[in-house]
This record gives C-alpha cells, sequence and structure tokens, in this order.
C-alpha cells in the first residue's frame, strides 16, 4: 500500500487551527500537533555515525531553528525530512523513525516523490535552473503534469508575490534566471519551493551566502511564510536563530542537546554545552 | 647588537635565491624555459607542417589548369562532345537489356524451355539489334578520331617532358646537352584541322543514327510485343528525348575554339566540382574531389547514425543510472575500444562483418529492407559500422563528462521539488549539458572523417558519387574517400607531379573540414560554459 501525501492530509493540516500561536510563553502548555516527529533516530554515512538517538518533535506551522558547529548533523537531519539523503551512496538509518503528519516516511511504502512534493527544500547556494523566471517557478507543477497556462500563470504570480519577489521581476519573467542578483535567486529558489505548495519548506543555510540587506529580506520573508508552511530552517548565525526562529535545537556530535523555545535556549538553556556554544566560547 | 644580527640573518635570507644559480640561471628560468621551449617547438613544428602542405599543394591548380588547356589544345575536348551523347546512348541499349532479361525470366517462370522463350523474343531481339545497329556509324567516327586525337596529346606531353628536362639541364649549367635535346613542336592549328574535319562525317552519322532511331522507336510503339510494358514505354521516351537533345550539341561543337584560353577558375571549379577522379587514363585525368568528398560524408554520416544513439545512451546510463559497480566495468570497457588498432578493425570488417551483412542481406524475409540484397561485400556501410565502432569511445566519453558536470545543485534542486529521475534527466540535465553533448558528437564526426585504415579496407574502393536515385540503396554502394584515396595514391605517385599535389589538395580540404568541425565544436562548448552559469 502506497502512502499518499498528496492533497487531503495537507489540507486537514493547513485547516487545522494552531492552538498556541505564540511561542514566546514559558511553558507551552498545549503544545501544536508536530508536524514532524523524530523518534531515536540512528544516520549512518557508509561506517561513520552521523545522528545518535535524535528524537525530537517539530510543531507545524512555526520555525524551528537547527544550530550547532560544523559536522553535527543538523544538515544530515535536514536531508531525511525529504530523503534527500537518499542521493547520496551508502546511507542509511540505523533505528528510530521520522514521521511526517503521522507517516513514518523510510517505510518501504512511501512514495519517494510525493513526499518531496510535500517537503520543499532552499539550499544554502542559491540553484535555480538555467531556464526563465517564469520556467523555474513551473517546473514544479510541470513535473505534476499541469500543463494549463492560465492555472501556471496565477501559481507563478502568486509564489513570486508570496517569496516578495514579483515586483523585482514582474517585467522579466522569461529571461533568464541565472540574470538575478544572489538575494534575489535566492528568493526564486524559495518561490519555486513554494509554487508546489508543500506542507514543510526545509531551509538549508538560506543566507549564508548574502549580504546582510538580502539576509534581513529573506528573514522578513520567512516570518511571513510561517502563517502558511512550518519551516526548519539550519543556520550558522545565532543572531538569525534568535531573531525569526520559534523554537531552537542545539545539536553537537550527532546528538541533540537541547531543544525548546528559541527565547528560553538563548536565555536560560538548560545545557553547560549549549550555553558554551551560544556564547561563543567554543564551536 | 642583537637588532643587527637580526638584520644580517634577514638579508642572508633574502640574498639565498643567488646561491643556486647556475650559468646565471636560477633554477626557476630554467623550469621556464624548459616548457616555454617545449611550447615554441610544437607551435613551429606545426606552423612548418602547414606551410609544407599549403606549399605542395598549392601548385595544383596551375598544373590542372595546363592539364585542361593540353585537353583543350590536342582536341580531346571536341572529341568528348562526340563521346557525350554516344555514351548516354550506350546506358539506353544497356537498359535495353536489361528488358529484355527481364521478359525472359518472365517466360521461363510461365513454363517455356529456354529455346521457347528466346523464339518468344524474336521480335523484341530484331528491336534491339537495330536499336543498338544506329550508332555503329558514328561509334566509328568517333572512334577513329579519339586514336588521332590521343597521339596528338601524347606527342604534346612528351614535347612537355622534353622541355622541362632541357629547362633541368639549363640550370644544371649543361648548355651543350640541353641544344642537343630536341624538342618537337607540336602544331596545334594543324592537328586540329585534322580533328574539326571530321565535323561533316559525324553531322552524317547523327543523321543516320536519328533516321534509324526514329524508325526503331516507331516500330516498338506500334508493335504488339510491346504494349503494356511499363518498362520499354521509358526506353522509348528516352530515347525521344535523347533525340530532341542531340542536334543541340552540334552548335556547341560549332562554337568550339582550340586555342581559346583555359581560365585559372576553371582549374578550381574543375577540383571543387568535379564528378571524376580519374588517374592514369589514355584519354584524360581528371581530378574532381566531389566523388571523394561525398563518399566520406556518407560513411561519416552512416557512422554518426550508428554512433550516437549508442555512445549518449550509454553516457546517459553511465552517468545518472548505473550503479557504482555497474560504472567501474562499463566506462573502461567502452573507452577500451579506442585501444584497438584501425587495422585489426578493418581486418574484422574485411573477414567477418562484411561478409556476415551481405549473407544478412541474403536472407529471404528481408526482402523488403530497400537495397536488399547487397551486391558488393565492402561498401558504405561496412565501413560506416566498423568507424561507428571507433567513434563510440570519443562521444561517450566527452558526453559522459559533459552530462557529469552539470552542477550537482540543479539535479538537487529537481529532485527536492518532487521530480523523479527520467523527468530530472530529460528537463534538467540533458538541457543543462546539451551543447557538451552536440561538441562531444562534433568531435566523433572528426575523428571518423579523419579515420583512414578502416574506410581503406572496407569502403569498397569505388571512385564514384553514390546514387542518390537508389535511396537506401546507396547505403551498400562501395565508396572511395578523401583518407583513403591519400594513404593509397600518394606512394606510387612521382613527387611534384599533378597527380601529388591533387593527392595534397585533398589533404588540405580533409584538413579545413576538420578544422571547421572543431571550431564549431569549441564555439558550442563555450556556449555549454556560460548557459551553466
Amino acid at each position: 500500500m502506497s502512502v499518499d501525501f498528496a492533497t487531503p492530509t495537507v489540507s486537514l493540516v493547513k485547516t487545522e487551527p494552531s492552538p498556541n500561536s505564540s511561542a514566546t510563553g514559558p511553558i507551552q502548555a498545549t503544545a501544536p500537533v508536530p508536524m514532524i516527529e523524530v523518534e531515536n533516530l540512528d544516520f549512518f554515512y557508509g561506517k561513520s555515525q552521523a545522528l545518535h538517538g535524535v528524537s525530537l518533535k517539530i510543531p507545524a506551522r512555526q520555525v524551528t531553528a537547527f544550530i550547532g558547529p560544523s559536522g553535527c548533523g543538523k544538515s544530515t537531519l535536514l536531508r531525511c525530512f525529504n530523503r534527500m539523503n537518499d542521493l547520496i551512496e551508502g546511507t542509511r538509518i540505523g533505528r528510530g523513525h521520522i514521521k511526517i503528519q503521522g507517516i513514518d516516511i523510510y517505510d518501504p511504502s512511501v512514495d519517494v516523490i510525493a513526499l518531496r512534493r510535500q517537503v520543499g527544500m532552499v539550499f544554502q547556494k542559491s540553484n535555480p535552473f538555467p531556464k526563465s523566471i517564469y520556467q523555474n517557478i513551473s517546473y514544479g507543477l510541470e513535473l505534476q503534469g499541469v500543463k494549463d497556462k492560465a492555472r501556471l500563470d496565477a501559481v507563478v504570480e502568486k509564489s513570486l508575490r508570496g517569496a516578495a519577489l514579483w515586483d523585482e521581476v514582474k517585467d522579466r519573467l522569461h529571461t533568464s534566471a541565472l540574470g538575478l542578483s544572489g538575494g534575489q535567486q535566492q528568493r526564486l529558489c524559495i518561490a519555486r519551493a513554494i509554487a508546489v505548495e508543500p506542507a514543510v519548506i526545509l531551509m538549508d543555510e538560506p543566507c549564508s551566502a548574502l549580504d546582510p540587506i538580502a539576509t534581513s529580506k529573506v528573514e522578513e520573508l520567512i516570518q511571513e511564510l510561517k502563517k502558511q508552511f512550518t519551516i526548519v530552517i539550519v543556520t550558522h548565525s545565532m543572531q538569525q536563530a534568535g531573531r525569526c526562529s520559534d523554537k531552537t535545537a542545539f545539536f553537537y556530535l550527532g546528538k541533540l542537546i537541547e531543544m525548546d523555545v528559541t527565547q528560553k535556549v538563548f536565555t536560560k538553556p538548560a545545557q553547560q554545552q549549549t550555553e558554551d556554544y551560544i556564547t561563543g566560547r567554543f564551536g | 647588537m642583537q637588532t643587527s644580527e637580526h638584520n644580517q640573518a634577514l638579508s642572508s635570507a633574502l640574498k639565498g635565491k643567488a646561491r643556486l644559480r647556475v650559468l646565471g640561471l636560477t633554477f626557476d628560468d630554467v623550469v621556464r624555459y624548459f616548457f616555454g621551449g617545449n611550447a615554441a617547438v610544437a607551435v613551429v613544428v606545426l606552423a612548418l607542417i602547414l606551410v609544407f602542405l599549403l606549399k605542395e599543394g598549392a601548385g595544383f591548380f596551375g598544373q590542372n589548369r595546363t592539364n585542361i588547356q593540353v585537353y583543350r589544345k590536342a582536341g580531346l575536348e571536341y572529341v568528348d562532345m562526340m563521346r557525350a551523347p554516344l555514351e548516354e546512348f550506350s546506358s539506353l541499349t544497356r537498359t535495353l537489356n536489361d528488358v529484355r532479361l527481364k521478359r525472359f525470366r518472365a517466360l521461363l517462370a510461365e513454363g517455356r524451355d529456354t529455346d521457347g522463350a528466346n523464339e518468344a523474343l524474336k521480335e523484341y531481339d530484331d528491336f534491339a539489334t537495330a536499336f543498338g545497329a544506329a550508332a555503329s556509324e558514328a561509334r566509328g567516327v568517333v572512334s577513329d578520331i579519339t586514336e588521332v586525337a590521343t597521339a596528338v596529346k601524347t606527342r604534346a606531353q612528351v614535347s612537355a617532358d622534353r622541355e622541362d628536362e632541357r629547362e633541368m639541364l639549363l640550370k644544371g649549367g649543361k648548355a651543350e646537352q640541353a641544344a642537343a635535346l630536341k624538342v618537337d613542336v607540336v602544331d596545334y592549328e594543324k592537328e586540329i584541322k585534322l580533328i574539326t574535319g571530321v565535323a561533316p562525317a559525324w553531322k552524317a552519322a547523327v543523321t543516320e543514327m536519328q533516321e534509324k532511331l526514329r524508325g526503331a522507336v516507331s516500330v516498338a510503339r506500334g508493335a504488339d510485343w510491346g504494349k503494356g510494358d511499363k518498362e520499354l514505354a521509358k526506353v522509348l521516351v528516352k530515347t525521344e528525348n535523347f533525340l530532341s537533345v542531340l542536334p543541340k550539341a552540334d552548335a556547341r561543337m560549332a562554337a568550339w575554339r582550340w586555342d581559346e584560353p583555359v581560365p585559372l577558375s576553371r582549374s578550381v571549379t574543375a577540383f571543387l566540382f568535379g564528378r571524376e577522379w580519374l588517374t592514369a587514363s589514355f584519354w584524360q585525368d581528371w581530378y574532381g574531389i566531389l566523388p571523394l568528398v561525398s563518399g566520406s560524408l556518407l560513411v561519416s554520416l552512416i557512422a554518426m547514425a550508428i554512433a550516437v544513439p549508442f555512445a549518449v545512451s550509454a553516457a546517459i546510463y553511465i552517468s545518472e543510472v548505473a550503479t557504482p559497480g555497474e560504472k567501474s566495468f562499463i566506462k573502461p570497457y567502452i573507452e577500451f575500444i579506442s585501444a584497438i588498432p584501425s587495422v585489426v578493425l578493418g581486418f574484422f570488417g574485411i573477414a567477418v562483418l562484411g561478409t556476415a551483412l551481405r549473407s544478412l542481406s541474403q536472407v529471404e524475409w528481408l526482402n523488403w529492407v530497400p537495397g536488399f540484397p547487397m551486391s558488393e561485400r565492402l561498401n558504405a556501410l561496412t565501413a560506416g559500422c566498423l568507424l561507428a565502432f571507433t567513434s563510440i569511445p570519443t562521444i561517450f566519453s566527452l558526453a559522459e563528462d559533459a552530462i557529469t558536470n552539470v552542477p550537482k545543485h540543479f539535479k538537487e534542486a529537481s529532485f527536492a521539488l518532487g521530480a523523479t529521475r527520467f523527468q530530472t534527466l530529460v528537463r534538467v540535465l540533458i538541457p543543462a549539458s546539451l551543447s557538451g553533448i552536440i561538441s562531444a558528437i562534433l568531435l566523433g564526426f572528426g575523428r571518423v572523417i579523419g579515420e583512414t585504415m578502416v574506410v581503406l579496407l572496407c569502403a569498397g574502393n569505388r571512385i564514384a558519387i553514390p546514387d542518390f536515385t537508389q535511396g537506401i540503396g546507396m547505403l551498400y554502394e562501395p565508396v572511395h574517400t578523401m583518407t583513403g584515396i591519400i594513404a593509397q595514391e600518394m606512394g606510387e605517385v612521382a613527387q611534384g607531379s599533378i597527380h601529388y599535389r591533387a593527392l595534397f589538395m585533398v589533404g588540405i580540404i580533409l584538413f579545413l573540414v576538420s578544422l571547421l568541425i572543431n571550431f564549431v565544436a569549441q564555439r558550442v562548448v563555450r556556449r555549454y560554459r556560460i548557459s551553466i552559469g
């Protein structure tokens, strides 16, 4: 039996009211329904273990930041969520599960293609296709066989507006996407990801190659997007995590050290290692 | 105190380089001059080769002009105007023979024995004999005059050779010997009068031929045995065309002048657009490159048609689909093909492939394939198959590089949007590497067109433009190629002769073709670099 990730489940999650949209409360009495649930996950690249018994819950329609020094496994975990690690030879899950909306995504019956349509991704290096701006956005829908020009036009406009890029590119939709600036390219990649209306957007250090102005635009955008999507962001910037995330998870050497409401992690971390890291004493 | 010591140490460290000098050169200089020298030698050698090629080839057009000039002066051109219609007529009589053969077979199939069939074809035979005999008078005239013209040409050649010899002697300071050498000057005007004097006799013969042919045609049209035979009707129509065109030759012959100079452009066009490559002929040598170019192109196109699908698909498979195990086996395996010496491939072509293809073409149920069964064992298709084999490693390696070099993040972006492997391949990877693939194909084409041994051994080496009217059937015709002809004939020509220079010109054309292909391929690659940013 193949598990269908298509619209019904999504619409279910999207219409569901978020019981606690404020992440600033000291303790989340009624935690939101977790979008992603990781249970006791071990992950291997060949023989080397990258994740050790990670368990966490990522709430729907909030921004969750993964922080930690390089090589701590945060990107690896992110890439497990849409099974991008499948593309790398020799990777495997040793133990544990990842559930998205209650479905184990590593179950053999899961359709990876459908999963990736539900879990979009924005990469560290902006990577628009060497096609026009329009084609970049319409690509995801065309993959699903959408040919209706009017619908494509509508989605392109909606996505570009959603990524706050519409006004800048509306007059040159059919020129090459490679002509855009770095920040615009990254927002184009976000627009491309939201065009297929996923439930989750994964962002792997989306601002590491951008200048501060472009970075602040993307961060504003993230605040807009979280009204509609569940966002998981990997970042090396403490300030960025502090500014735009609701929850923060700190990883060290493949282990989840601490995960809590962002404000709490940054002001009163429960673990000494977390405090050392965010205050710059190591890492 | 300490400071000055420190300064000394610093200055000796800075000057330390001076100690390494040998003959006033540091090690760095030696390295630089060594590599620079090697690069310079490569440039100089390439330039020398180019200069040599051009120098040896350049004399061709002048010599070819003289060649054509003699052709005109000795009256060969005039005689050819009479030979041309006769050759056309010969092809008509050949078709009549074919028609007879078909009828004969049909009669045998009806159940008649050989004698009976011959008996039934008696009337047809009478017609065919009368048809063929119509030209006997004209043939006689041409055959006589051909001998005269050949003799004039031979004398002209001998006197030209003597002239050369005398000049050589004069150059060598042997004036006495030079004076003793008798040069027989040909009086072309006198000789030409002899040749053009045949015009009235030719005219009479043509008139007779026209009458006889008209008679034969009307007999065939009226007779019962000729009814319903489409091929015969075709021959008759062709004959009537021939008859109506025949008088036009007269006007050309009347306008012909033996002393009209041959322009250099004629020499160039005779080479570039000449339909005949004819050497060591008793009549007239022609150096027309068209049969060789068309042969080379035909063989190369067949090779590409076979190689491109295989090589590109293999490249796509290896770069995108294959498991590491398959990859480590298939890739070296395909690249190993280029280690096979081409003469071995040629040998394989003669011994195995040619025979196998011909036996295949003779299989009864493959009769529907156009052109089957093939009459020649060694032909363009045999050579094309083997050339495809030699070009597969080139195309495969370069195309595989092009696809593999598409930045990984394009692929990731596509997969992350929910694309399947096939969608990613068709919509992202192939468009992004298309120019790389095209340039791989072009370079493979360049490799194929320059390949010599295989075509020399397997293409059949018949110097003729492939008969395009045959359609697919032309693939099974033996051809000769530019590379093959150089390899075959260069060893036996006298240095400096027109034939020698003609081969150099073929070499130059080949060089230009290769250069063009490489140039286009590089342009495409440059575009490809830009397109993937």
